[in-house]
């Protein structure tokens, strides 16, 4: 009888879970072994949690730009749109003006953030417009096959750079700072990680900055960056404290790593203030 | 107005904030006037500029004002030139700072003028339902009434007045709109795309240079299918061009711009009362079909005021995005939650869903007024305009009318789709003249690729300085070409 019991509790889980379901039928593209897997889950768990306690899928939008990153949208089943390269920040915008209380999570590579669409990034910082954005920053445009992006390393080479690249990169962290993000906080493309930041960052009021260093396995594998981070948390960092916020940033370059690199994980800063929709 | 003239006033402005020449003309008439003329009756200078740049336009019989006088001094003179009571004036003014010292000046203007006109009395009642509008309060008239939740824009003459309308139409508790300036068009034209997208009706403006930035995004709204109204106000370009003043020149770009191939509304209002009844069509077509709709106007209808009788009736709104859907930039397949697709057969099957949703646009567009036909029916001299133009026209077949010379006025409001009727209309004729403020006369293209008309270059009346036409002049050009 208990083992009957127990079956039934299962079969009823089963059905359950199926109403948590937040995929399409799409049969994934990426890479086998892509790290975009571990945002697609991580994402998933968060939103199966928030399903869990309460929310429903109409609660739930998501936007997506142009780039591997982008077939984030083709996998999860919620409303919204697959946008414009480096064009869903205004879109994301857009909607949260419309419909204030919708979740808008918005997923980003760094070519449609810090490339393409960078003012698009600034003035939603400065506006704090109450979306969620996650960028998927793997140095590279991978999609059209390893052109460097603004934050590629130096020397860093291929068919279009046989001489390697030669600016410094762009360093996201402290520019989102200085536009005035209300939260900004980078992770390592680790399901653990992501599912815990996108739960801060739902609890948060105001536009969140999420930067996940995911590395292309493909055009950009040689980097071993978990040897180098290190949890913000597990340093008692004061995420209040701008200023410290910045030195936290500035310890990390995007540049070709040194054995002394060390990269910090976790929220560098968070500060609620009025959002845009409170505003406007 | 008050004495039951009609008017008609139109501004000369230069880009820049204090000094500079600047002008208003207007004109006023016992019956409908929807431009102005070349020739001056009353010259009010109130600087020494003023006479020396506009003396090539006087006639002997025209009065000059000018002198080291303030504003009002003038205004008294002027009012008793056209032989209105001071009081009147003192009526209109009662609400402006310094009112006594201003009256003071303006009843030493009055008492020392001593020319009249000799204007006929008419009866102010005759029309007490008269409304007073430059095209740019018509279009914010026609947005608050067709339901607009959102107004989306970047700074640029000649679009801002919209912005600034709508803007103070927020303090208004009747109105529940939003007017949300961000960093530039593409913001603009994606915020209003993602409002749109969940449900809200949206509207953005600007003019060349901005629309020219928001292509990409037209394209974007054509392939996911979300409702747009765009209004685009026409200056003179290529680049910056001149800002503070009048052009056709882009209606190829209303017509051809964005990547790819999909379905569009152009309409081109040509006064205050369509400005209005086609922002509405603008928002009923976008929402029915989930299109992007151009409001194609420029600077000389957008500032212009004009007076106008009849009843501005607006289609009646609806809403297309009621419940969460996807959309997807790519091509992607309805039938399996808008995933992106690259298989053949959806790729086709797509491209003739859309083609299909064009020919039911047509359709129903055939039912609204695509044009309009004035003057001598059946007459075989057509002069065929759209947009601004039409004021002027209107008024050069009068003058010609005067003068025994009755010809027909064909005006195209629809640009795309682009009504059978107009070919049928232009078979009919023997000579067609295009009257168009650009200077390569994109409406002869548009009539040779719509209806195989070929328009001579002799007939074709372009003017492109940046200045609308002039009914006087306009007359003596089309006279020319009926020869």
């Amino acid at each position: 009888m208990k083992e009957k019991n127990k079956m039934k509790t299962k079969e009823s889980d089963k059905k359950k879970d199926k109403t948590f379901n937040v995929r399409t039928s799409a049969q994934s593209t990426w890479c086998p072994g892509c790290f975009n897997f571990m945002i697609l889950a991580g994402f998933e768990r968060f939103l199966q949690n928030q399903l869990k306690l309460g929310k429903k899928k109409e609660d739930f939008a998501i936007v997506t730009g142009i780039g591997c990153h982008g077939k984030m949208f083709d996998y999860i089943n919620l409303p919204g749109i697959n946008a414009l390269h480096g064009r869903g920040i205004p879109i994301s915008i857009g909607m949260k003006l419309a419909k204030p209380n919708l979740n808008v999570f918005e997923f980003a590579g760094d070519g449609d953030s810090y490339a393409e669409g960078i003012e698009h990034l600034v003035h939603a910082a400065r506006y704090n417009s109450n979306f969620k954005l996650i960028v998927h920053n793997n140095q590279v445009f991978a999609l059209t096959v390893a052109e460097p992006s603004p934050v590629t390393e130096r020397g860093y080479k291929d068919k279009t750079t046989p001489q390697g690249v030669k600016l410094k990169p762009l360093n996201p962290i402290k520019l989102m700072l200085a536009a005035g993000a209300s939260f900004v906080a980078r992770v390592f493309a680790d399901v653990n990680q992501i599912q815990q930041v996108l739960e801060e960052a739902q609890k948060h009021k105001g536009f969140a900055f999420i930067e996940v260093i995911q590395p292309c396995i493909i055009f950009h594998p040689d980097v071993d960056y978990k040897q180098h981070t290190y949890n913000l948390a597990d340093v008692k960092h004061d995420k209040t404290n701008f200023k410290l916020a910045m030195e936290r940033a500035e310890e990390f370059d995007y540049d070709t790593l040194k054995s002394s690199t060390k990269i910090p994980l976790g929220i560098f800063y968070q500060k609620e203030r009025e959002t845009f929709e409170e505003l406007v | 107005m008050s004495r039951g003239y009609y008017v008609f006033y139109s501004r000369d402005y230069e880009s820049l904030i204090r000094g500079g020449h600047n002008f208003n003309t207007l004109s006023f008439s016992n019956e409908p006037i929807h431009s102005n003329t070349a020739d001056i009756d009353i010259l009010v200078c109130l600087d020494e500029k003023t006479e020396e740049m506009h003396k090539k336009k006087l006639k002997k019989t025209s009065m000059v004002l000018s002198g080291e006088h303030g504003n009002m001094f003038f205004a008294g003179q002027l009012y008793k030139i056209l032989g209105i009571e001071v009081e009147v004036l003192e009526k209109q003014m009662k609400k402006l700072k310094n009112f006594v010292e201003n009256m003071k000046e303006a009843f030493k203007g009055y008492n020392s003028e001593k020319r009249t006109l000799g204007l006929p009395k008419i009866n102010p009642n005759a029309h007490s339902s008269i409304r007073f509008m430059n095209g740019s309060q018509a279009i914010v008239y026609g947005a608050l009434k067709s339901g607009l939740d959102f107004y989306y824009a970047y700074p640029m003459t000649p679009a801002t007045p919209i912005m600034m309308e709508l803007g103070l139409a927020q303090l208004d508790k009747n109105n529940h709109h939003k007017v949300v300036e961000l960093e530039s068009e593409i913001a603009v034209i994606n915020a209003a795309l993602g409002s749109s997208l969940v449900g809200s009706k949206a509207m953005i403006g600007t003019s060349g240079g901005g629309f020219d930035l928001m292509t990409e995004s037209l394209s974007l709204a054509g392939m996911a299918e979300i409702p747009l109204v765009i209004y685009l106000s026409q200056r003179p370009g290529p680049s910056t061009g001149v800002a503070t003043y009048t052009a056709q020149g882009d209606l190829n770009l209303a017509r051809f711009s964005g990547h790819g191939e999909f379905s569009r509304v152009v309409i081109a209002p040509g006064d205050m009362k369509e400005s209005a009844e086609k922002t509405g069509e603008c928002f009923y077509l976008s929402q029915k079909y989930r299109i992007p709709c151009i409001l194609l106007g420029d600077k000389h209808l957008g500032e212009s005021k004009e007076t106008f009788e009849n009843q501005i009736e607006i289609m009646p709104s609806i809403n297309s995005i009621t419940k969460p859907e996807r959309f997807n930039s790519y091509e992607a397949d309805s039938s399996k939650d808008k995933i992106a697709t690259e298989s053949s057969d959806v790729i086709k099957k797509n491209m003739e869903l859309r083609l299909k949703k064009q020919a039911i646009i047509e359709r129903e567009v055939e039912n609204l007024e695509t044009h309009k036909i004035y003057g001598n029916e059946n007459s075989r001299t057509v002069v065929v305009a759209w947009g601004s133009v039409k004021g002027a026209v209107l008024d050069a077949l009068k003058i010609l009318e005067e003068e025994k010379t009755e010809i027909k006025f064909l005006q195209i409001i629809y640009i795309e789709p682009f009504s059978e009727k107009i070919t049928h209309e232009l078979d009919k004729a023997r000579r067609v003249i295009v009257v168009e403020n650009n200077s390569t006369s994109q409406l002869s293209q548009l009539l040779a690729e719509k209806s195989q008309i070929v328009v001579e270059n002799k007939n074709k009346i372009l003017r492109y300085d940046g200045r609308p036409f002039l009914a006087d002049e306009l007359a003596k050009e089309i006279k020319r070409r009926l020869r």
